[in-house]
């Protein structure tokens, strides 16, 4: 019988579908095969040599462990303050909860490795603490404390500043799908307190509480810049860097990325399929807004100063970088003697700097166009069509969430040698293709949610007019959900500059550094390398800050499902 | 303007039979209507002559040519959603002149088109403004006239008055009539109102289950139900058994109202054995009980005004609706009435 444009699929959503799934194959299923065939095979035949040397290997154990370890302890903390700040905003009547709204999410806009940067300025063994102290006669100026002598600290805290607003806007938005009639029911019937949290609060919280969970856990556990930049090289992360160029003569390094790879699936699958299929979210009508807990002015108060204080420290980290980016000299003084804005001049005038910036921009604009054909593509799909297989490609679309950036960019580095996209030649198309599967499952949501927000009988009223699937697409379906594909190209756009696993590895020479890689690198050398390295990090952060801005006004509310699992 | 026909289409929805071997024709010019319960397959039958479904089998012809391989916008029907599916980012204007950009309508003859729809519609002065700023009722006419300036063949209507009060649901209803009889367009209107269909419809059919349980006329279908369900969908209803019975000559039916003499005349043969019969309410007609073969007790009234509907709790336990048309003080909560039955109120079910 016939085949008609909403019911079954045309030539045309199997051709684009059968497209998109052999770029998967080719830029996300490869790369991880090779790099599993390569740390199990040994002259063609099965063996678990290259796991024993590796569990073996005292570093790489350490290692290993040392990230297990960050991932944990970063997502406790991050779980700890997003519950706390959670539960005192939508549950209690506390004091200035827009300020504190908009403040708790400022850390999202300062990627840890920028501001390990300004950090090692303010807690470095000559920097403004120990100058402080120094001029208060409170530490011996031959005897510095140090800081950060325990590098492990310095890459926890600010990862958890950084990722803990995740974990917030996940359980806000957890808070704000359960009907708070439920608890008032439950109330009706006898529940109280723990009892009350315990056996309906938390199971209702508990699928949005391990999405963000599972995002923090794997953000902290695979993230290269910060440790690298507190030279903190006993991490899974910077082993896998070392191992890059290795590999061809130690194949350990596949044995470590496939390691990786293993704790980050299962944690993403854990999360997924154990809460993934039971949504217990319900949008009610008529919804009350709940009743708010009643603080009493003691408490109130107490957690003005608290919060004060909190924001207070969670902005450290910016302000570190926003002084060392405008001080002309800062050594072993409380403040920097002298100010300038010469370093962001020097951003579009020194050479590793301004090539850097002007690749990032390329690269992104690139990978923005690319992840929007495609995400536009599956989202329509996935939002439009009935086909078999929709799953796969729902599944493939999310599947970069649980592939970490370092595990693609060592295997694009590896399964690519030799070919005309060798990185190690020319990094271009695999830093673009990189950066796009990375934002993949954000521009995909960020559009599905388009899609679901318009209706699909405003496209059979068009078709029913006359206007074919085609014109439609233009003429109604795209004009409606503009304000998403802005939303999510911006978004992705600011993530791609600020890409950091993908960018360090892949960029090898300098002819090709990004922007990240430039940062990186500068701020590693002595003189002035710092200082512009902080100016681009800021350039960096007021990007990001005004990508999230905008994008929050065109996707409007829905914005924190985009940061889930 | 061309007729529809349906040759026993089937629809299914994995396994489920959404539409079981439908076999209609819509005559052009026609306003029909599909009548029955939510599910019962009317909204699918709609959707595929809108194209957006395809039946599995049967046939379904514009003028006799297949049209199951027609994509939707090659099929020149207007249709009125339930929702009514106006274009959010255009003005009224905007909306109703879209159509009109694929039909290789000129500037010009765009304008004037789309002038005369909406004063035809009673939406002049209107044009500039986006759907948003329109009350439901005028949002209602922005889609009749979105469908109706394109002179589509077919005017497909889906329940179009459902999110309407009832007084504009009234008015609107009227307005529809209106500008059918006036365009006399070929109409299929989907609904599970019988009001509506009652009102409105040149001919209808009564779908439950995928399948019809009857087509006709409304007066046909409401004075001849054909079974029990058609009786209880289409208006109000008594269902009683009733078994053939001859009572001093005269052959008739006893019921559990009363024995009713049908007499030789009646035009049809009794069934043997029990059957069902089905007694309007208005053809309830309330007697001093000792009058008439049988009788109850007034258990409840709801006063409409010109009418009361009376529950009556008969002897046997059996409780039957009556309408009382005028005046109805006579019966009270708790007084006695008696029934009577004659041969014309009587339909016997298959």
């Amino acid at each position: 019988m016939s085949l008609s444009s909403s019911e079954r699929p045309a030539a045309g959503t199997y051709a684009g579908t059968a497209a998109i799934v052999a770029f998967f194959l080719v830029f996300l299923f490869y790369p991880l095969l090779y790099v599993f065939r390569k740390s199990f095979i040994i002259d063609g035949g099965f063996s678990m040599t290259f796991f024993r040397q590796l569990l073996e290997n005292p570093v790489m154990r350490e290692s290993i462990v040392n990230s297990l370890v960050i991932g944990a302890t970063v997502t406790i903390i991050s779980a700890g303050l997003g519950f706390l700040f959670a539960t005192l905003m939508v549950k209690t009547d506390m004091p200035f909860k827009g300020l504190w709204g908009n403040m708790l999410l400022a850390p999202i806009i300062l990627p840890p490795f920028v501001a390990a940067i300004g950090v090692k300025y303010i807690f470095g063994k000559f920097g403004m603490v120990n100058s402080l102290l120094m001029q208060l006669d409170m530490i011996e100026p031959r005897h510095p404390i140090d800081w950060l002598g325990q590098p492990f600290w310095g890459v926890v805290i600010l990862e958890a500043l950084h990722l803990f607003p995740i974990m917030y806007l996940n359980i806000v938005g957890s808070f704000s799908l359960i009907d708070p009639s439920l608890e008032e029911a439950a109330r009706g019937l006898g529940a109280k307190g723990l009892s009350l949290f315990r056996s309906i609060t938390m199971p209702l919280l508990a699928p949005g509480f391990f999405a963000g969970s599972s995002i923090v856990f794997i953000w902290a556990f695979t993230d290269l810049g910060t440790p690298l930049l507190f030279e903190y090289r006993a991490v899974a992360p910077v082993q896998i860097l070392n191992a890059v160029q290795a590999a061809q003569v130690n194949p350990i390094g596949y044995a470590l990325v496939v390691v990786v790879l293993a704790v980050t699936v299962i944690f993403f699958a854990a999360s997924k399929f154990m809460f993934g299929h039971r949504r217990f979210e319900m949008a009610a009508f008529g919804r009350t807004s709940g009743t708010l807990t009643r603080l009493s002015p003691l408490v109130k108060l107490l957690l003005v100063v608290f919060m004060t204080a909190f924001v207070l420290v969670s902005i450290i980290p910016h302000i570190s970088v926003a002084l060392v980016s405008f001080s002309q000299d800062w050594f072993m003084t409380v403040l920097p003697d002298a100010w300038t804005t010469e370093f962001y001049a020097k951003v579009f005038s020194h050479p590793i700097a301004a090539l850097s910036m002007k690749n990032s921009m390329l690269f992104s604009s690139l990978s923005v166009i690319l992840v929007l054909v495609m995400g536009g593509v599956i989202a329509y799909y996935l939002a439009r069509k009935k086909f078999r297989g929709k799953e796969v490609l729902d599944a493939c679309a999310m599947l970069p969430l649980a592939v970490p950036g370092v595990v693609l960019a060592f295997g694009y580095v590896q399964c690519f040698f030799g070919t005309p996209i060798d990185p190690r030649m020319n990094p271009v198309v695999l830093l673009v293709i990189s950066y796009a599967v990375r934002r993949l499952p954000l521009v995909v949501r960020a559009l599905y949610a388009g899609f679901q927000q318009s209706s699909v009988t405003l496209e059979e009223a068009s078709q029913c007019l006359g206007a074919s699937p085609g014109t439609t697409l233009r003429l109604i379906t795209f004009p409606l959900i503009r304000a998403n594909f802005l939303g999510a190209a911006i978004l992705a756009f600011a993530f791609s500059m600020l890409e950091v696993s993908d960018s360090l590895i892949l960029a090898m020479q300098e002819k090709f550094y990004p922007m990240t890689k430039a940062i990186y690198m500068l701020a590693g050398r002595l003189g002035d390398g710092g200082y512009i390295a902080s100016a681009m990090g800021m350039l960096g952060v007021l990007l990001l800050a005004g990508a999230i801005m905008i994008a929050q006004r065109l996707i409007g509310s829905r914005m924190g499902d985009l940061f889930r699992a | 303007m061309v007729s529809v026909e349906f040759e026993s289409v089937v629809k299914r929805f994995g396994s489920t039979v959404a539409v079981d071997r439908v076999s209609l024709k819509i005559n052009e010019g026609e306003l029909f209507f599909l009548l029955g319960p939510s599910g019962c397959g009317k909204t699918t039958c709609l959707r595929m002559v809108a194209g957006f479904i395809s039946p599995d089998g049967g046939c379904l012809t514009f003028d006799g040519h297949d049209i199951g391989n027609m994509p939707p916008h090659r099929r020149n029907v207007g249709m009125v959603f339930q929702t009514y599916a106006l274009f959010p980012h255009m003005t009224v204007e905007q909306n109703v002149a879209y159509g009109l950009r694929f039909r290789k309508v000129g500037a010009a003859d765009r304008k004037r088109r789309t002038a005369e729809i909406l004063e035809r519609t009673r939406l002049e002065g209107l044009g500039k403004r986006l759907p948003a700023q329109l009350s439901g009722g005028q949002q209602q006419r922005v889609a009749l006239a979105r469908a109706l300036v394109i002179q589509p063949d077919v005017l497909l209507l889906d329940e179009p008055l459902s999110n309407l009060d009832t007084r504009l649901r009234i008015e609107v209803r009227e307005e529809i009539k209106k500008i059918h009889e006036e365009f006399r367009i070929t109409a299929l209107y989907v609904t599970h109102d019988q009001d509506e269909a009652l009102s409105l419809a040149d001919r209808l059919a009564v779908m439950r289950d995928g399948r019809i349980e009857q087509m006709g006329t409304p007066e046909d279908i409401y004075a001849r139900p054909a079974n029990a369900f058609v009786a209880g969908f289409v208006g109000d209803t008594n269902i009683l058994s009733a078994a053939p019975a001859v009572r001093d000559g005269t052959s008739g039916i006893d019921t559990p109202a009363g024995w009713v003499p049908i007499g030789d005349n009646a035009g049809y043969a009794l069934p043997v054995g029990e059957f069902d019969i089905s007694v309007r309410p208005e053809s309830v007609k309330l007697a001093d009980p000792s009058e008439c073969d049988a009788a109850g007790t007034v258990r409840s009234i709801d006063f409409f005004g010109s009418t009361a509907r009376i529950i009556l709790e008969l002897d046997n336990g059996l409780e039957l609706s009556a309408l009382a048309v005028g005046p109805s003080t006579r019966w009270k909560k708790g007084s006695r009435a008696g029934i009577r039955l004659e041969a014309g109120d009587v339909v016997i079910l298959k």
